[in-house]
């Protein structure tokens, strides 16, 4: 569905690509994730043909964003990092315009509206609406056209956990229903929870690409924690996983019956990122 | 060049809604008609047809072009102009559905001060076509500057001294002023101010053939310009 090679753009002195591959499928969830200035913004400002790399070559389904943009524009949706809806009107007059301009079906707007639980509102200007709720309007915004594939720029930055929670379901069903998405976040349990694949963007480079289980069994430092009883007390250790002493403890304690509870001790992929870069993601 | 007329319509029923609530754009159109009665009726000895040249003037350096460049610095300085450029919608769509409303609230509001300044219904007809062509040009130049600047605030610093040239020299040539006629050649405004005086002394449209190439060339120069910048800013 995406296919990036290669690609370079700076502005002026500051490098912001340094030469970028990655592939995302026909229904992958692909997080890029990364810093403020990585080059996350920018990588989906050439992907939605909004800006020109220096060198390298981007294509969504095999056509060049900016040379085939007409083409391309109602396959794609777009969610901005900063919201950009018309403050002085409604939400439904903000999705009707929208509508008309990719002129597909108005009665799209109440059924998705329906789904942000935003239906009732429909009539309240954007200016009088919270962060969240702006981005419910942003996110369907993006949808009304059916696009088959779904760029979101740090999507839930700034919202409170509830608000991030209901994009997330959203986005997740929509997955779930064929929709590809490319998403850009500095949020880690974010990116965990939703994409398939992530690729660590650090100083315009991506350092790391996998699964995010696959980052976690290949970063992970194979210990496991366990909480065992000892007489009214609760005890952690820290066991080995490729250990035989490790199972024999194991055993031992289930047989005394004694083992309260075992947690794998892998890296989260903030840990990782760290790991990685030798610095803190924020 | 396919123009789509869906998208047009898309624009301009936007634009429709987004001025009711915008007053600043509403008071540019009240002006020219408040201007134009305090000069109709309240100055005396006021020489037939001036009053009305006044209004017009100011409506359509006024109104057409602060309008169209305050409305896209505003898109710009809100980004909702990526919602325009990431669309369906070609460069040529979105400056006609932008331009269409302040073009048809000119002519309206023309039609308005037409009335007020009382004697020139026979005109009306070559007055609106005169208005007509000389707003296309000033609210493509709007258009310019609002792409030009960074933000709302920087339309009147780029803006205002090429009002205040297209809007004040045409007036200065009209008293005699010798260096303003000089000037005043090279600008649309001082075709279309004499084209008033031409169209209120009852010529024939045998004397407006360069007034009305003028206006026609600067029509086309302007929106070739405005789509070159237009391009450029996009993809920047």
């Amino acid at each position: 569905m995406i296919r990036v090679e290669n690609l370079k753009k700076r502005y002026g002195e500051k490098v912001a690509l340094k030469g970028i591959s990655f592939k995302v499928q026909p229904g992958e969830i692909f997080g890029l994730l990364g810093p403020n200035g990585a080059g996350k913004t920018t990588t989906i400002k050439i992907l939605t043909g909004q800006l020109l790399p220096d060198e390298g070559e981007a294509k969504i389904k095999g056509k060049d964003p900016l040379k085939d943009r007409e083409k391309l524009r109602p396959v794609m949706g777009v969610v901005p990092e900063q919201t950009n809806l018309y403050e002085r009107l409604t939400i439904g007059q903000n999705l009707e315009f929208f509508c008309r301009l990719y002129n597909c079906n108005l009665q799209n707007i109440d059924e998705y509206l329906r789904l942000v639980d935003l239906l009732d509102e429909r009539d309240t200007q954007v200016k009088k609406l919270s962060k969240g709720m702006r981005q419910r309007v942003l996110l369907i915004r993006a949808l009304l056209h059916r696009p088959e594939v779904l760029f979101l720029d740090e999507p839930t930055s700034g919202l409170d956990p509830s608000s991030a929670d209901n994009i997330h379901r959203l986005l997740i069903r929509l997955n779930m229903e064929g929709l590809t998405i490319l998403l850009t976040s500095h949020n880690m349990e974010e990116v965990d929870k939703l994409c398939h694949r992530v690729a660590f963007l650090d100083k315009g480079s991506i350092v790391v690409m996998g699964s995010p289980e696959e980052l976690k069994l290949k970063y992970t430092n194979r210990k496991m924690k366990v909480l065992i009883k000892n007489g009214q007390e609760l005890e952690e250790r820290i066991l080995e996983m490729d250990s035989e002493e490790s199972a024999r403890l194991l055993a031992e304690w289930i047989q005394q019956d004694r083992l309260q509870a075992i947690h794998s001790c892998e890296p989260t992929l903030a840990d990782i990122f760290v790991m990685v870069t030798g610095r803190d993601i924020t | 060049m396919i123009i789509n007329k869906g998208r047009i319509k898309a624009i301009l029923i936007k634009e429709s809604q987004d001025i009711r609530k915008n007053t600043n754009v509403i008071y540019m159109y009240l002006l020219p008609i408040v201007l134009t009665i305090l000069w109709e009726r309240f100055i005396p000895g006021m020489p037939e047809g001036f009053a009305l040249g006044f209004g017009l003037m100011f409506l359509v350096v006024m109104a057409g072009m602060y309008v169209p460049s305050m409305i896209i610095a505003e898109e710009k300085e809100k980004k909702t102009i990526e919602v325009l450029l990431l669309s369906p919608a070609t460069p040529a769509e979105v400056f006609i559905g932008k331009g269409l409303l302040t073009f048809i609230l000119i002519i309206i509001t023309a039609i308005i001060l037409i009335f007020i300044s009382g004697n020139q219904l026979a005109n009306l007809t070559l007055i609106l076509l005169a208005t007509a062509l000389t707003s296309i040009f000033s609210i493509f130049l709007g258009m310019m500057v609002g792409l030009l600047a960074q933000n709302q605030m920087a339309t009147g610093v780029i803006g205002l001294p090429v009002y205040l040239i297209l809007l004040l020299v045409p007036q200065f040539a009209m008293m005699g002023v010798e260096l303003m006629k000089n000037i005043g050649r090279f600008l649309p405004t001082y075709y279309y101010f004499d084209l008033l005086r031409l169209i209120i002394e009852g010529k024939g449209l045998g004397e407006m053939h360069l007034h009305l190439s003028v206006l026609f060339g600067s029509i086309l120069i302007t929106f070739f310009v405005l789509l070159v910048i237009y391009n450029k800013r996009g993809i920047e």
